[in-house]
């Protein structure tokens, strides 16, 4: 053996124990890496190596078989030998991977002897449902797409593929690509039968489809015709199509199906198929209408019907030819008022012609209006572009045509009779309600035939006014759809016409909603009246925009704070209800609901409050009581009539007139006096009365003389004859006065008598607040009714203090033009030339008269300046008329100073006059 | 295998072309053509018609494309260059009364211009790589000839009872320069448009009354 002999030798033998070092375990499994049909059986055996038997003392009987972490149970191991064991699964759904032998090493230590990993899954199912589809994808090119059903999932790596021969001559496989259900061939070769199948396969087996035949060109969807063109010819109702195929006729003849529309309309209509059903590249489509646009489209599929169609084309529309309109418009009049009584002015109104009827562009319409007898006019004829011409015509019956021209020619008359009168039967029964979502009118027909009926209609609104359409219906309807733009909750006033051969019928008329709503809003109610026990509610009715449907009835909804509501309906014709019976003093809450067919809505709550007394009981209370009333004024009264002496005597007592007092008559020297006055001389005689004082002090009787005193006694006598004239000025007789004026005798005399004081007043011409006496009286300047107290009751003055103090009395002389022309009394002028004066400034005033008087009877003349300043101070709201007044005042002041004075005894205290 | 040197299929295969050039082809009666044929289905005999005429449909724009993508001489000196003599094309005569007669001549005019195909379109694929159009048409009808070849095949082995046709091809192009591989197939298919309208000419009215 040489040395490489031997070299080489020693290596395998090291590369033998090598090998068995490293890659030598103590046993391995058969089958070594299965895949596995699940739920089928399987059998693993563990076979220990002889080495590991030596080394370890290892035997078949300690092995424990696992999947995964889980420990087989015994009862499927099988010992074969010393050296082999087997673990039986019936059931391949349970195992898991892997699969390992393990052995107890040393009794109790396991350690493992080999692994597998095991693969479960199916066997390829009978692919199903091969079929195939050719599509043309352009001129020259098609491609075939086979699919079919792959069935279950095999969870395993499976391979379809799709297998197709000819007759002699077996083509390349189809593979899948990403699916396994599809497979396209591109090339595809008409006209050679194709033997096509589908073969799936993987670790567990193969399956096959069924073998199906066939022609490829025989299952072809070409694609649809292109360039399709639209051409129309002169007959109106034909448009020729024109178009190319874009497969070869070499390869297939095609049939075609050609759909067409109006170009306004969803609807398609199709060539009948058997026109359509040979290779062609045009077709003239027939029966169409003139002057119409068609939109046509079409589709190709092979002639012999095998295959599939193709896409419906792209869509193309032509029009056709213009031709005679097919019917005259629809004609209509509207009868307006006219100025003449002989003569009507008729609107003739006419419908423009639908498209299809129209036949083309109407260029004009013709008119003709031929009267009947016994008008002899003429017919007349105007040409019209619109849709309407008024007409002034003499009453009486015509017959009205018209016709649509376009350009090719004219159409049928619409003839329309216009009588003199509807002396015709009118339809019966009319009827309008909503179906199938339009408003739906119809009639009885009258018993006389008739030849068209005209439907008006307008929307009948409180904002705009009834603008009226109108519609025609063949004499043999009874009933149609509105045609027209209705509105859902808007109130549509419907009047239907019969038309008669030789008349017309009058209208009848309704009302109908296409829908109705709930009312927009409720009525607003209020209290007309209000009583104890009821109200009176008013409202408004609701306008025809509100109510939104026909107004059934209205809900009266009325309550008190606390208690419950009360509904009362009401007939939707009243505007006026009633509410009783109420309680009497409560407030009440009501409001109002009116109600469609579809329900009701509420208007706004109103108040109100009822009355605490019905009506009658105030007056019930009221009347007795002022009749009490009455009645005991009126027996007062007559008490007081009857006692009207006695009254008198004490409210009301006679005052001696002083101007019928005889004094005057006594008093010689008046007249002379009076005329030294030389203002009495700027008045005539009787203008004026001579102004005298009188006072007679009983305690100075003895300082006159007896002829002093001989008028009093005169007058005492006289006093007992007067008449009893009075001028409310008791006890005192006045001077120059040509009336007597006697006070009550036995007043007077005991006035007489008893009072120390007489007073007389000034005596003037005109009368009291303008009222001119007829004769001349006496008056008291000063004189207010405590001085006839003092005259008539001188007890009520006891000869105290100011019987002491002589009286300031005086009789001015009222010789001032503007007081002649004005009151007598200064006090009472005073009073009404200072209106704004109150009352204290006026007794102020009285007051500083007074005193006035009393520094003009002591002639100071500061002492008088005093006075008329005291006197504008209370009058200072007063004007400057007043002021002037008061100099004027003054100026008397000064006229009686320079006056002789009455020669009447008087008795004055410092700065009055002296007795003369 | 992989110490076969790289040339030496090429030469067996070109021997072998050059054997079979130049002499009919003979086909044994246990040979393949009539292997593996089943009943052929009744409309065989019109699809081989519809392909006879869908091949002379396509033959002229196939020529037709074929000399524009030659260039000159080839489209200016066209009688010259491409003279059908040139090439030993079958006859086709239009005088055949006989369906079997028709459909054998047609089998040998197929196979000649199958394998004649076969030749242009590889010198094409070399010399007009860039000719998409006409290699997909010279793909087209190579198919198409191949389908036609397999329906006539069916024809004659269950309908006429034929097991056996001598066929003959033509001329490999292999080591010809560009001109002659041109020029060969610009005969070829010259002569291809003529014979494939006879053809069409000829079986139209035969197919329609089988």
């Amino acid at each position: 053996m040489s040395n490489t002999s031997r070299r080489t030798t020693v290596t395998k033998v090291m590369f033998f124990f090598l090998k068995k070092l490293l890659f030598s375990s103590c046993g391995y499994i058969i089958p070594e890496s299965p895949v596995l049909t699940l739920g089928s059986n399987f059998t693993a055996l563990c076979i220990l190596n002889e080495s590991c038997l030596d080394f370890g003392n290892i035997r078949a009987n300690q092995i424990i078989w696992k999947i995964k972490n889980s420990v087989v149970p015994k009862e499927q191991y099988r010992v074969i030998n010393r050296t082999v064991s087997s673990v039986t699964f019936s059931d391949t759904s349970t195992l898991a991977t892997p699969l390992t032998c393990n052995v107890l090493a040393d009794g109790q230590i396991e350690q493992n002897i080999y692994g597998i990993a095991v693969t479960l899954g199916l066997p390829p199912e009978k692919p199903e449902n091969l079929s195939c589809i050719v599509h043309q994808m352009s001129k020259t090119k098609f491609i075939m797409t086979c699919t079919w059903n792959p069935g279950r999932d095999t969870f395993l790596a499976t391979d379809f593929r799709l297998k197709s021969q000819w007759p002699l001559e077996t083509l390349p496989d189809c593979e899948p690509r990403g699916v396994n259900n599809s497979c396209d061939i591109f090339n595809v070769q008409f006209f050679v039968n194709l033997e096509v199948w589908v073969e799936a396969k993987n670790a567990l087996g193969k399956a096959e489809s069924e073998h199906i035949d066939f022609d490829p060109v025989d299952i072809v969807k070409p694609l649809p015709p292109h360039n399709l063109a639209v051409n129309s010819r002169e007959l109106p109702t034909v448009l020729k199509l024109s178009w190319e195929n874009q497969i070869t006729v070499v390869v297939m003849e095609l049939k075609f199906n050609i759909r067409y529309r109006i170009s306004d309309s969803s609807d398609w209509m199709e060539v009948p198929p058997e026109d359509t059903a040979s290779h062609r590249t045009s077709f003239t489509v027939q029966s169409l209408k003139p002057y119409t646009k068609y939109v046509f489209s079409l589709r190709c599929m092979k002639k012999n019907g095998l295959g599939y169609w193709s896409d419906w084309s792209e869509e193309k529309s032509g029009v056709t030819s213009e031709a005679k309109p097919s019917k005259g418009p629809p004609l209509w009049r509207k009868i307006g008022i006219s100025h003449s009584p002989n003569s009507w002015t008729v609107h003739l109104i006419w419908k423009e012609l639908d498209r299809s009827e129209a036949n083309g562009i109407i260029l004009k319409y013709e008119v003709t209006v031929r009267p009947r007898p016994p008008l002899s006019c003429p017919p007349e004829k105007y040409s019209v572009n619109s849709t309407n011409l008024t007409l002034n015509l003499t009453n009486g019956t015509y017959d009205v045509t018209v016709t649509a021209h376009n350009r090719i020619g004219g159409s049928p008359p619409s003839v329309l009779l216009i009588p003199a009168s509807n002396s015709k039967a009118s339809v019966k029964d009319i009827k309008a309600f909503p179906k199938d979502g339009k408003l739906w009118i119809e009639w009885t027909a009258p018993d006389n035939s008739v030849v068209k009926y005209v439907i008006e209609w307008c929307m009948v609104s409180d904002s705009s006014d009834c603008s009226t359409e109108w519609q025609q219906e063949l004499g043999t309807s009874q009933g149609t759809f509105l045609k027209g733009d209705i509105k859902p909750f808007k109130c549509y006033l419907i009047t239907v016409h019969p038309l008669y051969t030789n008349g017309q019928g009058n209208g009848q008329s309704t009302k109908a909603y296409l829908q109705q709503g709930m009312p927009a809003k409720g009525p607003t109610v209020q209290t007309k009246k209000v009583g104890k026990a009821e109200a009176v509610l008013v409202w408004k009715p609701l306008s025809v925009d509100e109510q939104n449907g026909f107004i059934r009835y209205y809900t009266i909804l009325y309550r008190t704070v606390s208690g419950n509501e009360t509904a009362v309906n009401v007939d939707p014709s009243k505007t006026e209800y009633t509410l009783s019976p109420l309680s009497s003093d409560t407030l009440y809450m009501v409001k109002m609901e009116a109600h469609t067919d579809e329900g009701g809505t509420s208007g706004p709550v109103f108040t109100f409050t009822t009355q605490k007394f019905g009506k009658g009981e105030i007056e019930a209370i009221v009347v007795p009581v002022c009749l009490a009333f009455l009645l005991s004024i009126l027996l007062g009264v007559l008490f007081c009539f009857n006692k009207r002496d006695l009254i008198k005597k004490h409210i009301w007592p006679n005052v001696p007139d002083p101007s019928k007092s005889n004094i005057a008559q006594w008093s010689p020297q008046t007249p002379t006096k009076h005329n030294f006055s030389s203002k009495a001389q700027m008045y005539p005689e009787g203008s004026f009365t001579d102004v005298s004082v009188v006072e007679i002090e009983a305690d100075d009787k003895k300082s006159f003389s007896e002829q002093d005193l001989k008028p009093f006694n005169l007058l005492k006598k006289e006093k007992n004859t007067s008449e009893g004239h009075s001028s409310g000025i008791g006890g005192s007789s006045c001077m120059s006065s040509p009336r007597q004026s006697v006070s009550d005798s036995d007043e007077s005399e005991s006035a007489q008598n008893t009072s120390s004081t007489v007073q007389y007043s000034t005596v003037v011409l005109n009368g009291y607040r303008d009222q001119i006496p007829s004769v001349q009286i006496f008056s008291r300047s000063e004189s207010t009714q405590p001085l006839l107290d003092s005259e008539e009751k001188p007890e009520d003055n006891p000869g105290g203090g100011e019987n002491a103090t002589p009286r300031q009395q005086y009789f001015k002389q009222n010789s001032s033009q503007d007081e002649t022309n004005t009151d007598g009394s200064h006090f009472e002028r005073a009073k009404q030339v200072t209106p704004p004066v109150n009352e204290e400034d006026l007794v102020g005033l009285a007051q500083l008269q007074m005193s006035g008087h009393s520094s003009q009877l002591c002639g100071s003349g500061p002492e008088r300046n005093k006075t008329e300043s005291a006197l504008a101070d209370a009058l200072s709201p007063s004007t400057e008329g007043q002021i002037l007044r008061l100099e004027t005042m003054g100026i008397n002041t000064a006229t009686v100073d320079e006056i002789p004075k009455s020669y009447m005894p008087q008795t004055v205290r410092q700065g009055g006059y002296m007795p003369q | 295998m992989k110490f076969i040197p790289a040339g030496v299929v090429p030469l067996l295969l070109m021997i072998h072309c050059r054997l079979v050039v130049g002499r009919a082809l003979t086909v044994n009666p246990s040979s393949s053509m009539c292997e593996n044929t089943h009943v052929c289905k009744p409309n065989v005999a019109e699809q081989t018609r519809k392909l006879v005429v869908l091949l002379n449909a396509t033959a002229q724009d196939l020529f037709s494309i074929y000399l524009d993508c030659q260039g000159d001489p080839f489209s200016s000196h066209l009688d010259e260059l491409c003279n059908a003599n040139g090439t030993n094309f079958p006859d086709f005569h239009v005088n055949r009364t006989s369906h079997k007669d028709i459909m054998v001549a047609l089998y040998k005019v197929f196979a000649f211009l199958n394998a004649s195909l076969g030749n242009i379109t590889r010198d094409q694929e070399e010399l007009n790589p860039m000719a998409k159009e006409l290699l997909e048409r010279l793909h087209n009808t190579t198919k198409t000839t191949r389908g036609l070849i397999s329906n006539l095949t069916c024809l004659l082995c269950t309908d006429y009872k034929v097991s056996q046709v001598n066929v003959t091809y033509g001329k490999s192009s292999k080591g010809m320069n560009v001109f002659k591989k041109k020029q060969q197939g610009c005969q070829v298919l010259r002569r291809y448009v003529q014979v494939v309208s006879q053809a069409a000419q000829v079986l139209l009215p035969h197919l329609s009354q089988a």
